[in-house]
Protein backbone atom coordinates (compact mmCIF):
# COMPACT_ATOMS: atom_id res chain seq x y z
CA UNK A 1 0.00 0.00 0.00
CA UNK A 2 3.11 2.60 1.11
CA UNK A 3 3.84 1.74 -2.45
CA UNK A 4 0.97 3.39 -3.95
CA UNK A 5 1.07 6.36 -2.03
CA UNK A 6 4.56 6.64 -3.06
CA UNK A 7 4.12 6.29 -6.78
CA UNK A 8 0.37 8.66 -6.46
CA UNK A 9 2.66 11.12 -4.65
CA UNK A 10 5.29 10.72 -7.43
CA UNK A 11 3.15 11.24 -9.84
CA UNK A 12 1.50 14.48 -8.45
CA UNK A 13 4.65 16.12 -7.61
CA UNK A 14 6.20 15.50 -10.83
CA UNK A 15 2.94 16.99 -12.95
CA UNK A 16 3.12 19.98 -10.68
CA UNK A 17 6.38 20.35 -11.76
CA UNK A 18 5.70 19.82 -15.46
CA UNK A 19 3.02 22.38 -15.51
CA UNK A 20 4.86 25.73 -14.48
CA UNK A 21 8.46 24.33 -15.92
CA UNK A 22 8.02 25.67 -19.49
CA UNK A 23 6.63 29.20 -18.00
CA UNK A 24 9.34 29.26 -15.27
CA UNK A 25 11.63 28.99 -18.32
CA UNK A 26 10.61 31.23 -20.63
CA UNK A 27 10.83 34.01 -18.28
CA UNK A 28 14.46 33.12 -16.47
CA UNK A 29 15.82 32.67 -20.68
CA UNK A 30 14.16 36.47 -20.90
CA UNK A 31 16.93 37.63 -19.64
CA UNK A 32 19.96 36.47 -21.44
CA UNK A 33 22.17 38.73 -23.32
CA UNK A 34 23.16 36.26 -25.68
CA UNK A 35 21.39 36.81 -29.29
CA UNK A 36 20.44 32.80 -29.66
CA UNK A 37 18.22 30.84 -27.07
CA UNK A 38 19.45 28.59 -24.83
CA UNK A 39 19.58 27.65 -20.73
CA UNK A 40 20.76 28.83 -18.94
CA UNK A 41 20.69 31.87 -19.86
CA UNK A 42 24.37 33.06 -19.18
CA UNK A 43 24.99 36.46 -18.56
CA UNK A 44 21.96 38.33 -17.86
CA UNK A 45 20.72 41.45 -19.13
CA UNK A 46 17.30 43.33 -20.14
CA UNK A 47 18.48 43.50 -23.90
CA UNK A 48 15.22 41.79 -24.91
CA UNK A 49 13.02 43.81 -23.08
CA UNK A 50 14.47 47.17 -24.51
CA UNK A 51 14.31 45.81 -27.87
CA UNK A 52 10.45 45.10 -27.10
CA UNK A 53 9.81 48.39 -25.86
CA UNK A 54 11.78 49.97 -28.26
CA UNK A 55 10.15 48.50 -31.24
CA UNK A 56 6.86 50.41 -32.50
CA UNK A 57 5.61 46.93 -34.81
CA UNK A 58 5.55 45.14 -31.27
CA UNK A 59 3.78 47.69 -29.46
CA UNK A 60 1.22 47.95 -31.62
CA UNK A 61 0.82 44.66 -32.18
CA UNK A 62 -0.18 44.73 -28.30
CA UNK A 63 -2.20 47.17 -28.69
CA UNK A 64 -4.53 45.68 -31.44
CA UNK A 65 -4.15 42.42 -29.44
CA UNK A 66 -5.53 44.39 -26.38
CA UNK A 67 -8.18 46.15 -28.08
CA UNK A 68 -9.49 43.10 -29.61
CA UNK A 69 -9.62 41.45 -26.71
CA UNK A 70 -11.40 43.75 -24.55
CA UNK A 71 -13.79 44.87 -27.25
CA UNK A 72 -14.49 40.84 -27.75
CA UNK A 73 -15.21 40.45 -24.31
CA UNK A 74 -17.75 43.41 -24.17
CA UNK A 75 -19.59 42.14 -27.12
CA UNK A 76 -19.75 38.59 -25.76
CA UNK A 77 -20.76 39.26 -22.12
CA UNK A 78 -23.21 41.93 -23.21
CA UNK A 79 -24.92 40.16 -25.81
CA UNK A 80 -24.69 37.10 -23.75
CA UNK A 81 -26.33 38.64 -20.69
CA UNK A 82 -29.46 39.66 -22.37
CA UNK A 83 -29.76 36.18 -23.83
CA UNK A 84 -28.95 34.94 -20.60
CA UNK A 85 -31.80 36.72 -19.13
CA UNK A 86 -34.38 35.86 -21.19
CA UNK A 87 -33.85 32.31 -21.25
CA UNK A 88 -33.02 32.06 -16.81
CA UNK A 89 -36.42 34.33 -16.30
CA UNK A 90 -38.67 33.08 -19.36
CA UNK A 91 -39.62 29.81 -19.93
CA UNK A 92 -39.11 29.10 -23.25
CA UNK A 93 -39.43 26.40 -25.76
CA UNK A 94 -36.44 24.39 -26.15
CA UNK A 95 -34.06 25.98 -23.95
CA UNK A 96 -32.16 22.73 -23.74
CA UNK A 97 -31.43 22.35 -27.53
CA UNK A 98 -30.48 26.65 -27.41
CA UNK A 99 -27.57 26.01 -24.79
CA UNK A 100 -26.53 22.94 -26.79
CA UNK A 101 -26.28 25.43 -29.57
CA UNK A 102 -24.80 28.31 -27.24
CA UNK A 103 -21.63 25.93 -26.41
CA UNK A 104 -21.27 24.38 -30.07
CA UNK A 105 -18.65 26.61 -30.97
CA UNK A 106 -16.53 24.40 -28.03
CA UNK A 107 -17.31 21.10 -29.71
CA UNK A 108 -15.11 21.84 -32.72
CA UNK A 109 -11.58 20.94 -33.48
CA UNK A 110 -9.74 24.64 -33.67
CA UNK A 111 -8.35 23.69 -36.89
CA UNK A 112 -11.92 23.28 -38.11
CA UNK A 113 -12.81 26.64 -36.57
CA UNK A 114 -10.06 28.67 -38.03
CA UNK A 115 -11.50 27.34 -41.62
CA UNK A 116 -15.41 27.79 -40.91
CA UNK A 117 -14.38 31.31 -39.51
CA UNK A 118 -12.16 32.21 -42.95
CA UNK A 119 -15.13 31.34 -45.16
CA UNK A 120 -17.85 33.29 -42.84
CA UNK A 121 -15.19 36.62 -42.67
CA UNK A 122 -15.11 36.35 -46.39
CA UNK A 123 -18.62 36.95 -47.17
CA UNK A 124 -18.32 40.48 -45.66
CA UNK A 125 -14.76 40.94 -47.41
CA UNK A 126 -13.25 41.13 -43.70
CA UNK A 127 -10.65 38.58 -44.55
CA UNK A 128 -7.40 39.77 -42.78
CA UNK A 129 -8.47 42.97 -40.87
CA UNK A 130 -9.95 43.64 -37.93
CA UNK A 131 -13.73 43.19 -37.91
CA UNK A 132 -13.10 39.58 -39.05
CA UNK A 133 -10.86 39.01 -36.44
CA UNK A 134 -13.69 40.84 -34.13
CA UNK A 135 -16.30 38.73 -35.60
CA UNK A 136 -14.41 35.51 -35.02
CA UNK A 137 -13.49 36.08 -31.19
CA UNK A 138 -16.86 36.95 -30.47
CA UNK A 139 -18.05 34.30 -31.48
CA UNK A 140 -15.68 31.94 -30.08
CA UNK A 141 -15.72 33.63 -26.34
CA UNK A 142 -19.92 33.54 -26.31
CA UNK A 143 -19.70 29.80 -24.39
CA UNK A 144 -16.92 31.30 -22.02
CA UNK A 145 -19.01 34.12 -21.38
CA UNK A 146 -22.62 32.35 -20.99
CA UNK A 147 -21.36 29.87 -17.96
CA UNK A 148 -20.15 32.29 -15.38
CA UNK A 149 -23.09 34.19 -16.40
CA UNK A 150 -25.70 31.84 -16.71
CA UNK A 151 -24.47 30.25 -12.97
CA UNK A 152 -24.88 33.89 -11.65
CA UNK A 153 -28.53 34.21 -12.28
CA UNK A 154 -29.77 30.59 -11.33
CA UNK A 155 -27.70 31.38 -7.62
CA UNK A 156 -29.74 34.85 -8.35
CA UNK A 157 -33.18 34.61 -5.85
CA UNK A 158 -35.67 36.03 -7.57
CA UNK A 159 -37.32 37.20 -4.55
CA UNK A 160 -35.38 40.10 -4.14
CA UNK A 161 -36.47 41.83 -6.94
CA UNK A 162 -39.98 41.14 -6.16
CA UNK A 163 -39.30 42.76 -2.71
CA UNK A 164 -38.05 45.45 -4.23
CA UNK A 165 -40.84 45.82 -6.72
CA UNK A 166 -43.07 45.60 -3.78
CA UNK A 167 -41.74 48.67 -1.38
CA UNK A 168 -42.51 51.06 -4.41
CA UNK A 169 -39.02 50.59 -7.03
CA UNK A 170 -39.86 50.81 -10.55
CA UNK A 171 -38.55 47.96 -12.81
CA UNK A 172 -35.41 49.65 -14.30
CA UNK A 173 -34.25 51.01 -10.57
CA UNK A 174 -34.70 47.42 -9.36
CA UNK A 175 -32.84 46.42 -12.51
CA UNK A 176 -30.10 48.53 -11.64
CA UNK A 177 -29.62 48.64 -7.82
CA UNK A 178 -30.80 44.95 -7.12
CA UNK A 179 -30.37 42.89 -10.01
CA UNK A 180 -26.88 44.30 -11.41
CA UNK A 181 -25.00 44.21 -8.37
CA UNK A 182 -26.03 40.75 -7.60
CA UNK A 183 -24.76 39.45 -11.08
CA UNK A 184 -21.73 41.49 -10.57
CA UNK A 185 -19.73 39.17 -9.85
CA UNK A 186 -21.11 36.62 -12.59
CA UNK A 187 -20.11 39.44 -15.58
CA UNK A 188 -16.98 40.72 -14.02
CA UNK A 189 -16.06 36.79 -14.31
CA UNK A 190 -17.33 36.20 -17.75
CA UNK A 191 -15.33 40.19 -18.66
CA UNK A 192 -11.78 38.35 -17.27
CA UNK A 193 -12.40 34.72 -19.14
CA UNK A 194 -13.35 36.14 -22.48
CA UNK A 195 -10.78 38.71 -22.22
CA UNK A 196 -8.21 36.10 -21.83
CA UNK A 197 -9.70 33.56 -24.51
CA UNK A 198 -9.34 35.89 -26.79
CA UNK A 199 -5.74 37.18 -26.07
CA UNK A 200 -4.01 33.93 -26.29
CA UNK A 201 -6.16 33.03 -29.08
CA UNK A 202 -4.12 32.00 -31.54
CA UNK A 203 -5.16 28.84 -33.92
CA UNK A 204 -8.05 30.87 -35.59
CA UNK A 205 -6.65 33.99 -35.96
CA UNK A 206 -3.81 32.38 -37.84
CA UNK A 207 -6.37 31.97 -40.06
CA UNK A 208 -7.67 35.72 -39.83
CA UNK A 209 -4.74 37.68 -40.16
CA UNK A 210 -3.63 39.38 -43.21
CA UNK A 211 -0.18 40.80 -44.36
CA UNK A 212 -0.75 44.41 -42.61
CA UNK A 213 -2.32 42.87 -39.45
CA UNK A 214 -1.57 40.66 -36.67
CA UNK A 215 -2.11 39.66 -33.60
CA UNK A 216 0.32 39.24 -30.48
CA UNK A 217 0.19 35.49 -30.65
CA UNK A 218 0.08 35.20 -34.24
CA UNK A 219 3.37 37.27 -34.44
CA UNK A 220 5.28 35.67 -31.76
CA UNK A 221 3.93 32.33 -33.85
CA UNK A 222 5.90 33.52 -36.70
CA UNK A 223 8.88 35.08 -35.20
CA UNK A 224 9.22 31.88 -33.52
CA UNK A 225 9.27 29.98 -36.91
CA UNK A 226 11.40 33.06 -38.71
CA UNK A 227 14.09 33.62 -36.36
CA UNK A 228 13.22 32.66 -33.03
CA UNK A 229 15.05 35.69 -31.67
CA UNK A 230 15.06 36.13 -27.59
CA UNK A 231 12.81 38.95 -27.59
CA UNK A 232 10.15 36.06 -28.28
CA UNK A 233 11.46 35.16 -24.61
CA UNK A 234 11.00 38.87 -23.48
CA UNK A 235 7.34 39.30 -24.88
CA UNK A 236 5.85 36.29 -23.67
CA UNK A 237 7.42 36.65 -19.91
CA UNK A 238 5.15 39.92 -20.54
CA UNK A 239 2.30 38.26 -21.52
CA UNK A 240 2.97 35.74 -18.52
CA UNK A 241 2.88 38.78 -16.23
CA UNK A 242 -0.26 39.98 -17.75
CA UNK A 243 -2.06 36.21 -17.11
CA UNK A 244 -0.54 35.83 -13.56
CA UNK A 245 -2.61 39.46 -13.06
CA UNK A 246 -5.79 38.21 -14.27
CA UNK A 247 -5.91 35.14 -12.25
CA UNK A 248 -5.06 37.33 -9.53
CA UNK A 249 -7.58 39.47 -9.81
CA UNK A 250 -10.40 36.35 -10.51
CA UNK A 251 -9.00 34.46 -7.12
CA UNK A 252 -10.18 38.31 -5.57
CA UNK A 253 -13.32 38.89 -7.54
CA UNK A 254 -14.81 35.26 -6.91
CA UNK A 255 -12.41 32.51 -5.94
CA UNK A 256 -10.52 30.11 -8.12
CA UNK A 257 -12.69 26.83 -7.58
CA UNK A 258 -15.03 28.97 -9.86
CA UNK A 259 -13.13 26.74 -13.08
CA UNK A 260 -13.81 23.77 -11.65
CA UNK A 261 -17.31 24.39 -9.82
CA UNK A 262 -18.68 25.52 -13.11
CA UNK A 263 -20.38 22.31 -14.14
CA UNK A 264 -21.83 21.55 -10.96
CA UNK A 265 -23.47 25.24 -10.91
CA UNK A 266 -25.29 24.96 -14.34
CA UNK A 267 -27.55 22.21 -13.06
CA UNK A 268 -30.75 24.22 -12.07
CA UNK A 269 -31.48 24.36 -8.53
CA UNK A 270 -34.50 25.63 -9.03
CA UNK B 1 -39.01 40.76 -12.80
CA UNK B 2 -41.37 39.17 -15.48
CA UNK B 3 -40.06 39.31 -19.77
CA UNK B 4 -42.72 38.02 -21.67
CA UNK B 5 -42.29 38.92 -24.91
CA UNK B 6 -39.32 40.82 -24.34
CA UNK B 7 -37.75 37.69 -23.73
CA UNK B 8 -36.75 37.28 -27.54
CA UNK B 9 -35.80 40.54 -28.14
CA UNK B 10 -33.62 39.91 -25.49
CA UNK B 11 -32.57 36.53 -26.93
CA UNK B 12 -32.10 38.42 -30.68
CA UNK B 13 -28.49 39.13 -30.78
CA UNK B 14 -27.24 36.06 -29.59
CA UNK B 15 -29.55 33.97 -31.99
CA UNK B 16 -27.75 36.22 -34.59
CA UNK B 17 -24.26 36.13 -33.87
CA UNK B 18 -24.77 31.91 -33.47
CA UNK B 19 -26.96 31.99 -36.54
CA UNK B 20 -23.70 33.32 -38.54
CA UNK B 21 -21.60 30.33 -36.91
CA UNK B 22 -24.06 27.70 -38.18
CA UNK B 23 -23.83 29.78 -41.73
CA UNK B 24 -20.46 29.70 -41.67
CA UNK B 25 -20.52 25.85 -40.72
CA UNK B 26 -22.92 25.50 -43.72
CA UNK B 27 -20.75 27.08 -46.07
CA UNK B 28 -17.50 24.89 -44.93
CA UNK B 29 -19.91 21.94 -45.67
CA UNK B 30 -21.34 23.04 -49.09
CA UNK B 31 -17.48 24.15 -50.18
CA UNK B 32 -16.42 20.69 -49.16
CA UNK B 33 -18.75 19.16 -51.65
CA UNK B 34 -18.12 21.35 -54.53
CA UNK B 35 -15.09 20.60 -56.02
CA UNK B 36 -13.16 21.82 -59.49
CA UNK B 37 -15.33 20.13 -61.67
CA UNK B 38 -18.84 20.40 -59.96
CA UNK B 39 -20.98 19.38 -57.40
CA UNK B 40 -20.46 15.98 -56.15
CA UNK B 41 -17.77 13.78 -53.91
CA UNK B 42 -15.13 14.45 -55.58
CA UNK B 43 -12.71 16.08 -52.98
CA UNK B 44 -13.61 13.45 -50.64
CA UNK B 45 -12.70 11.03 -53.32
CA UNK B 46 -9.34 12.62 -54.28
CA UNK B 47 -8.40 12.69 -49.85
CA UNK B 48 -8.96 9.20 -49.94
CA UNK B 49 -6.88 8.50 -53.15
CA UNK B 50 -4.45 10.05 -51.76
CA UNK B 51 -1.36 7.61 -49.36
CA UNK B 52 -0.15 10.46 -48.12
CA UNK B 53 -3.29 12.19 -46.85
CA UNK B 54 -4.37 9.10 -45.26
CA UNK B 55 -1.16 8.83 -43.76
CA UNK B 56 -1.68 12.12 -42.16
CA UNK B 57 -5.13 11.28 -40.69
CA UNK B 58 -3.61 8.05 -39.30
CA UNK B 59 -0.97 10.44 -37.52
CA UNK B 60 -3.54 12.39 -36.09
CA UNK B 61 -5.81 10.11 -34.80
CA UNK B 62 -2.38 7.97 -33.21
CA UNK B 63 -0.64 11.23 -31.69
CA UNK B 64 -4.57 12.76 -30.22
CA UNK B 65 -4.83 8.63 -28.78
CA UNK B 66 -1.84 9.40 -27.23
CA UNK B 67 -2.19 12.63 -25.88
CA UNK B 68 -5.64 10.97 -24.34
CA UNK B 69 -4.10 8.66 -22.92
CA UNK B 70 -1.09 10.19 -21.17
CA UNK B 71 -3.11 13.41 -20.33
CA UNK B 72 -5.96 11.01 -18.21
CA UNK B 73 -2.95 8.91 -16.60
CA UNK B 74 -0.89 11.80 -15.18
CA UNK B 75 -4.16 13.98 -14.78
CA UNK B 76 -6.20 11.32 -12.68
CA UNK B 77 -3.95 11.17 -9.69
CA UNK B 78 -3.27 14.88 -9.51
CA UNK B 79 -7.26 15.45 -9.93
CA UNK B 80 -7.37 12.78 -6.76
CA UNK B 81 -4.82 14.56 -4.62
CA UNK B 82 -6.38 17.80 -5.19
CA UNK B 83 -9.58 16.74 -3.99
CA UNK B 84 -8.33 15.51 -0.60
CA UNK B 85 -6.19 18.14 -0.27
CA UNK B 86 -6.30 19.62 3.48
CA UNK B 87 -4.42 22.78 2.90
CA UNK B 88 -5.57 25.60 0.76
CA UNK B 89 -6.65 24.25 -2.49
CA UNK B 90 -5.80 27.49 -3.97
CA UNK B 91 -2.63 27.44 -4.38
CA UNK B 92 -2.36 23.95 -6.32
CA UNK B 93 -4.98 25.54 -8.46
CA UNK B 94 -3.05 27.98 -9.62
CA UNK B 95 -0.28 25.82 -10.44
CA UNK B 96 -2.93 24.20 -13.08
CA UNK B 97 -4.73 27.46 -13.95
CA UNK B 98 -1.89 29.42 -14.74
CA UNK B 99 0.03 27.65 -17.55
CA UNK B 100 -3.49 26.69 -18.58
CA UNK B 101 -4.44 30.35 -19.37
CA UNK B 102 -1.00 31.43 -20.67
CA UNK B 103 -1.04 31.18 -24.61
CA UNK B 104 -0.14 28.36 -26.40
CA UNK B 105 2.45 30.33 -28.32
CA UNK B 106 4.62 30.84 -25.05
CA UNK B 107 3.82 27.09 -23.64
CA UNK B 108 4.89 25.72 -26.90
CA UNK B 109 8.20 28.61 -26.57
CA UNK B 110 9.18 27.22 -23.56
CA UNK B 111 9.16 23.62 -24.40
CA UNK B 112 11.45 24.38 -27.47
CA UNK B 113 14.00 26.10 -25.00
CA UNK B 114 13.84 23.11 -22.58
CA UNK B 115 13.45 20.36 -25.30
CA UNK B 116 16.03 22.15 -28.18
CA UNK B 117 19.49 20.79 -28.56
CA UNK B 118 20.88 23.65 -26.62
CA UNK B 119 17.93 23.43 -24.04
CA UNK B 120 17.69 22.74 -20.09
CA UNK B 121 17.23 19.07 -20.53
CA UNK B 122 19.89 18.56 -23.28
CA UNK B 123 22.53 20.66 -21.01
CA UNK B 124 21.49 18.96 -17.51
CA UNK B 125 21.72 15.53 -19.20
CA UNK B 126 24.91 16.51 -20.71
CA UNK B 127 26.44 17.91 -17.24
CA UNK B 128 25.36 14.83 -15.57
CA UNK B 129 27.25 12.37 -18.10
CA UNK B 130 24.10 10.53 -18.93
CA UNK B 131 24.29 10.92 -22.43
CA UNK B 132 27.15 12.45 -24.83
CA UNK B 133 25.40 13.68 -28.30
CA UNK B 134 21.93 15.76 -27.25
CA UNK B 135 18.57 13.58 -27.61
CA UNK B 136 16.47 14.66 -30.08
CA UNK B 137 13.43 15.43 -28.02
CA UNK B 138 12.20 18.37 -30.69
CA UNK B 139 11.20 18.00 -34.47
CA UNK B 140 9.49 14.72 -33.64
CA UNK B 141 6.40 12.63 -32.60
CA UNK B 142 7.90 12.53 -29.20
CA UNK B 143 7.75 16.38 -28.36
CA UNK B 144 4.54 17.29 -30.28
CA UNK B 145 3.12 14.77 -27.68
CA UNK B 146 4.80 16.44 -24.93
CA UNK B 147 4.01 19.76 -25.84
CA UNK B 148 -0.42 18.56 -26.63
CA UNK B 149 -0.25 17.17 -23.01
CA UNK B 150 1.20 19.99 -21.52
CA UNK B 151 -1.56 22.78 -23.17
CA UNK B 152 -4.17 19.98 -22.63
CA UNK B 153 -4.00 18.13 -19.63
CA UNK B 154 -4.86 21.10 -17.22
CA UNK B 155 -8.41 20.11 -19.05
CA UNK B 156 -8.56 16.70 -17.72
CA UNK B 157 -7.49 17.81 -14.37
CA UNK B 158 -10.42 20.16 -14.24
CA UNK B 159 -12.97 17.65 -15.25
CA UNK B 160 -12.06 15.25 -13.13
CA UNK B 161 -11.54 17.68 -10.33
CA UNK B 162 -15.18 19.07 -10.69
CA UNK B 163 -16.50 15.52 -10.26
CA UNK B 164 -14.23 14.86 -7.26
CA UNK B 165 -15.31 17.62 -5.43
CA UNK B 166 -18.77 16.58 -5.80
CA UNK B 167 -17.61 12.87 -3.92
CA UNK B 168 -18.47 12.41 -0.13
CA UNK B 169 -15.62 11.48 1.31
CA UNK B 170 -17.65 9.31 4.12
CA UNK B 171 -18.63 7.14 0.72
CA UNK B 172 -14.99 5.95 1.09
CA UNK B 173 -15.03 5.90 5.05
CA UNK B 174 -18.23 3.53 4.51
CA UNK B 175 -16.57 1.47 2.16
CA UNK B 176 -13.44 0.89 4.06
CA UNK B 177 -15.48 0.74 6.82
CA UNK B 178 -17.25 -2.23 5.91
CA UNK B 179 -14.27 -3.94 5.47
CA UNK B 180 -13.16 -3.29 1.77
CA UNK B 181 -9.39 -2.36 1.31
CA UNK B 182 -8.33 0.70 -0.17
CA UNK B 183 -7.68 -0.92 -3.40
CA UNK B 184 -11.07 -2.35 -3.77
CA UNK B 185 -12.26 1.28 -2.26
CA UNK B 186 -10.75 2.35 -5.27
CA UNK B 187 -11.65 0.25 -7.44
CA UNK B 188 -15.29 -0.36 -6.27
CA UNK B 189 -16.34 2.85 -5.09
CA UNK B 190 -13.81 6.09 -6.17
CA UNK B 191 -13.11 4.80 -9.85
CA UNK B 192 -16.89 4.04 -11.22
CA UNK B 193 -17.96 7.73 -9.51
CA UNK B 194 -15.15 9.05 -11.25
CA UNK B 195 -15.98 8.25 -14.50
CA UNK B 196 -17.98 10.70 -15.69
CA UNK B 197 -15.20 13.63 -15.30
CA UNK B 198 -13.15 10.53 -16.86
CA UNK B 199 -15.23 10.55 -19.65
CA UNK B 200 -15.57 14.26 -20.22
CA UNK B 201 -12.20 15.29 -20.21
CA UNK B 202 -11.30 12.86 -22.56
CA UNK B 203 -13.87 14.19 -24.80
CA UNK B 204 -12.34 17.73 -24.65
CA UNK B 205 -8.43 16.71 -25.12
CA UNK B 206 -9.39 14.16 -28.06
CA UNK B 207 -11.25 16.75 -29.85
CA UNK B 208 -8.43 19.57 -28.84
CA UNK B 209 -5.67 17.08 -29.63
CA UNK B 210 -7.24 16.55 -33.45
CA UNK B 211 -7.63 20.43 -34.08
CA UNK B 212 -4.18 21.66 -33.19
CA UNK B 213 -1.88 23.53 -35.88
CA UNK B 214 0.07 25.32 -33.52
CA UNK B 215 2.23 22.64 -31.32
CA UNK B 216 2.61 20.54 -34.08
CA UNK B 217 3.96 23.18 -36.46
CA UNK B 218 6.23 24.40 -33.69
CA UNK B 219 7.33 21.28 -32.38
CA UNK B 220 6.87 18.50 -34.63
CA UNK B 221 9.19 17.88 -37.48
CA UNK B 222 8.62 18.04 -41.45
CA UNK B 223 7.14 14.50 -41.33
CA UNK B 224 4.86 15.17 -38.11
CA UNK B 225 1.94 16.89 -40.21
CA UNK B 226 -1.57 15.94 -38.48
CA UNK B 227 -5.11 17.33 -40.16
CA UNK B 228 -4.92 20.53 -38.78
CA UNK B 229 -1.21 21.57 -39.97
CA UNK B 230 -2.64 19.85 -43.53
CA UNK B 231 -4.96 22.50 -43.30
CA UNK B 232 -3.05 25.26 -42.61
CA UNK B 233 -0.79 24.58 -45.61
CA UNK B 234 -3.79 23.56 -48.07
CA UNK B 235 -5.14 26.99 -47.15
CA UNK B 236 -2.06 29.43 -47.35
CA UNK B 237 0.68 27.56 -48.86
CA UNK B 238 -1.81 26.12 -52.23
CA UNK B 239 -4.93 28.59 -51.42
CA UNK B 240 -6.98 25.67 -52.11
CA UNK B 241 -10.49 26.74 -49.83
CA UNK B 242 -12.45 23.87 -50.76
CA UNK B 243 -9.61 21.23 -49.93
CA UNK B 244 -9.32 23.44 -46.78
CA UNK B 245 -12.98 22.69 -46.10
CA UNK B 246 -12.79 18.87 -47.02
CA UNK B 247 -10.04 18.69 -44.23
CA UNK B 248 -11.62 20.75 -42.10
CA UNK B 249 -14.87 18.54 -42.22
CA UNK B 250 -12.99 15.14 -42.28
CA UNK B 251 -11.33 16.44 -39.34
CA UNK B 252 -14.67 17.48 -37.78
CA UNK B 253 -16.27 14.04 -38.53
CA UNK B 254 -13.02 12.34 -37.26
CA UNK B 255 -13.62 14.19 -33.22
CA UNK B 256 -17.16 13.54 -33.64
CA UNK B 257 -16.35 9.79 -34.48
CA UNK B 258 -14.59 9.36 -31.01
CA UNK B 259 -16.87 12.40 -29.18
CA UNK B 260 -20.50 11.67 -29.61
CA UNK B 261 -20.27 7.87 -28.37
CA UNK B 262 -18.36 9.26 -25.44
CA UNK B 263 -21.09 11.52 -24.67
CA UNK B 264 -23.94 9.08 -25.09
CA UNK B 265 -21.73 6.59 -22.94
CA UNK B 266 -21.42 10.22 -20.32
CA UNK B 267 -25.36 10.23 -19.90
CA UNK B 268 -25.84 6.63 -19.40
CA UNK B 269 -23.04 6.31 -16.41
CA UNK B 270 -24.48 9.54 -15.27
CA UNK B 271 -27.90 8.18 -15.55
CA UNK B 272 -26.89 4.71 -13.83
CA UNK B 273 -24.81 6.13 -10.86
CA UNK B 274 -27.94 8.92 -9.94
CA UNK B 275 -30.03 5.70 -9.98
CA UNK B 276 -27.91 4.26 -7.75
CA UNK B 277 -28.02 6.85 -5.44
Amino acid sequence: MTAWIVAHRTIVAAVLLFLPAPIIIVILSSFTKAGYIGFPPGELSLRWYAEFFSSADWLATLGLSTLLAALAAMLSTFVTFLGALAVTRQRLPMTQGLETLILLPLIFPHAALGVIMLGLVGIFGWTGNFLGLLLAHFILTIPYAWRPIVAAMRKHDLAVEEAAMSLGAPPFYTFRKVTLPLLRPGLVTALLFTFIISFDEVTVSLFLVGPDLSTLPVKIFSTIQDSGSPVIAAISAILIGFTIAIVFLLDRVIGLELFVAAEQRRKPTA
Amino acid sequence: MRLGRWAWLLLLPLLCVLGLFLFGLGELVWSSFNGPDGPGLDLYRQFFARADYIDVLIRTLWVAGLTTVVSLFISYPVAYFIARFQGRRDWLLVLILLPWLVSVVVRTYGWIVILGNRGLLNGFLGWLGVIDSPLRLLFNTTGVVIGLVHVFCPFMILAILAVFLQLERALEEASMSLGAGPLETFRRVVLPLSLPGVISGVMLVYLMSTGAIITPLLLGGLRDRMLGTQIYQEMFQLFDFPKAATLAVILTATAFLVVLPLQWLERRVSRNLKGAA
